[in-house]
């Protein structure tokens, strides 16, 4: 009963929020995903026509494949950084986080064609190399899925380490003094206390870097060398090009419940993790 | 000092009553005073500017508007949601066939167009080809010169890495026409063996380009040696040599959206007019290597870079043009087709 008479007063407070997202974005894009089954008339045609043609269903377990990646590689690279910007004074601390969120600040263009200036055949990294006499030929860094994995991993690292630090930053130092004086190594230390306290943060970081790879458009598109088939640019052809909606409408509806359904996969490992 | 602003303020509110009422009753009358068009933007869309809408404001009065980028799926949203802001639109050729075949375009009212001559291709019932441009063989100026697309296909005599369009309306007619199928017997297009012909180099294909920009920078940055690009990109630029040999000639259309204004509809005819004239068309190739539909356009051209452009008399003859009804039909298979070769690479 309480609940129920105190419910009103906490709604008001969303409600804005939730009547313009309602509006404005979730109606929208119901509308739109809806054609997948309701044009010309009520019909499945469109999906059985995804499932049986096959191609676009590889192309998305292929971005899948890639957002895996990715995801692995902001964690390998932005855990460590984390862990050492958390040890760092205050001051030192703002200028890191600064440093780590001045990215932001340029455009995703601009990056994605800084990397062909640094890694191209022509690049420095390559020239440099190639002075040096360490390799014969030039070495293919761009233009396949390790120009893609370069690119997606340098745009979407700020989304791992700024949650990852700040969880980290909230881990109580007398946790790792209580471990040590009972004669655990550093070692330990951080296997035992350190790293399972620091895991639901990286947990949550990794499945936003994941889910934000799915919809990458451009960095595929210039770093891949269009041999990398990512869901978002067949997303684009199909809606641009082709004025097919139908079939983007049903490829969409597939990927939103895959997201889904990876989110509700990590809630429920997080879930067990937080019980056992 | 305020007295002025406060002129200025008291007749902006004097003119609001008029100037609301003004548009609905100047459509009535068809004195419409602006209209908008979508566009491809940058160059050419300056192109356009320069070329046409100053000579059609300074005859009519009426302003033009300019948006872009000019996507078909824009259009069909326009249509289908009945608010029609854009009176002319710009579309590809193979655009216009799946626009006519969704009705989504209406017919061009060709009489109050009035235009002077123009190549046949140019001139559609429900289409104003206004631009053509070419897709077409370029390679650095240090590497060993091309003449057709077998041999860019033939890696061994011409050896160095390639640059193709991620585009397979563009990349199966290159590879037919590769393997031999002379340019009047291409459509149908014969897919199995088009796709035959793409494994064979795709070994030696750095990027499939998506962007227009991406093959000259390729060249440039000796990524690639060899480029299959969009002429205006190449043409004139330094260090890069091109032939319009078995380029694949094709046009930008305008369009008018279905259900739009008709007393807009009715200026916007004057603007195709102008787009037709051939001075006009000298103008706009000045901003942009692309050339309008006239056949006299050639000698009003800067005769010292005459090969740079698709229509002369000696380019437009060697190259080959596409056929968007077949495209519109298969592009469906033909897509799946492309995806599936792009998981194989």
């Amino acid at each position: 009963m309480a609940m129920i008479r105190r419910m009103p007063a906490e709604f008001g407070y969303v409600l804005p929020l939730l009547l313009l997202m309602l509006a404005l974005f979730i109606l929208p894009i119901a509308l739109m995903l809806a054609r997948s089954v309701t044009q010309p008339e009520w019909t499945i045609e469109h999906y059985q026509d995804l499932i049986e043609t096959s191609v676009y269903l590889r192309v998305l377990g292929r971005t899948l494949q890639i957002a895996l990646i990715t995801t692995v590689a902001c964690a390998l690279l932005g855990y460590p950084l984390a862990y050492w910007m958390r040890d760092l004074s205050p001051q030192r601390q703002v200028l890191a986080v600064a440093l780590v969120v001045l990215p932001f600040w340029i455009s995703i263009l601009v990056r994605t064609y800084a990397w062909i200036v640094v890694l191209g055949n022509a690049g420095v990294v390559n020239r440099v190399l190639l002075d040096l006499g360490l390799v014969g030929a030039p070495v293919s860094f761009l233009y396949n899925e390790l120009g893609v994995v370069i690119g997606t991993t340098n745009v979407l690292l700020p989304f791992l380490v700024l949650p990852l630090f700040a969880a980290m930053v909230r881990i109580d130092d007398r946790l790792m003094q209580a471990a040590e004086s009972l004669g655990a190594s550093r070692a330990t230390v951080f296997r035992r206390v350190f790293f399972p306290l620091s895991l639901p943060a990286l947990a949550a970081g990794s499945i936003l870097v994941f889910i934000l790879t799915f919809g990458f458009f451009i960095t595929p598109a210039i770093l891949g060398g269009g041999r990398v088939p990512m869901v978002a640019n067949a997303l684009d052809l199909l809606i641009n090009q082709f004025a097919r909606w139908e079939t983007a409408a049903a490829l969409s509806t597939v990927l939103l419940v895959v997201t889904l359904a990876c989110f509700a996969m990590s809630r429920w490992i997080g879930a067990r993790g937080a019980t056992s | 000092m305020t007295s002025r602003r406060t002129i200025l303020k008291a007749t902006a509110f004097a003119a609001i009553p008029g100037g609301l009422a003004l548009p609905g009753i100047a459509r009535a009358q068809g004195q419409v005073r602006e209209f908008r068009m979508v566009e491809a933007g940058g160059l050419s869309g300056d192109s356009i500017e320069a070329g046409y809408i100053r000579p059609f404001t300074a005859r009519t009065g009426i302003r033009v508007i300019r948006e872009n980028p000019n996507p078909l799926g824009k259009l069909r949203a326009m249509v289908e949601s009945r608010s029609i802001t854009a009176v002319l639109y710009e579309l590809g050729s193979l655009s216009v066939a799946i626009a006519n075949a969704a009705n989504l375009i209406e017919p061009l009212d060709w009489t109050a167009i009035n235009p002077e001559p123009m190549f046949e291709e140019a001139k559609l019932p429900h289409a104003f080809g206004y631009q053509y441009y070419s897709t077409i063989m370029a390679w650095r100026s240090d590497a060993k010169p091309l003449t057709s697309w077998a041999d860019f296909w033939n890696v061994r005599d011409f050896p160095g890495k390639r640059t193709l369009p991620d585009n397979v309306t563009l990349a199966v007619p290159m590879a037919l026409l590769a393997d031999g199928v002379a340019p009047g017997a291409l459509y149908p297009l014969d897919l199995r063996r088009a796709f035959r012909k793409l494994d064979q180099i795709k070994g030696s294909v750095s990027v499939w380009w998506a962007a227009g920009a991406q093959p000259p920078q390729l060249l440039k940055d000796n990524e690639v040696q060899y480029a299959a690009s969009y002429s205006g990109r190449v043409a004139g630029q330094p260090g890069i040599t091109i032939s319009y040999a078995q380029g694949l000639l094709d046009l930008a259309y305008f369009v008018v959206p279905k259900g739009a204004n008709p007393s807009e509809k009715a200026a916007s005819m004057g603007l195709l007019h102008e787009m037709s004239v051939a001075r006009n068309q000298a103008v706009a190739a000045e901003v942009i290597p692309y050339t309008g539909a006239s056949p006299t356009l050639e000698a009003l051209l800067p005769q010292a870079r005459l090969g740079d452009f698709p229509t002369t008399s000696t380019n437009k003859a060697i190259q080959v043009l596409g056929n968007p009804e077949w495209w519109a039909q298969n592009r469906d298979a033909a897509e799946r087709r492309w995806q599936e070769f792009k998981l194989g690479l």
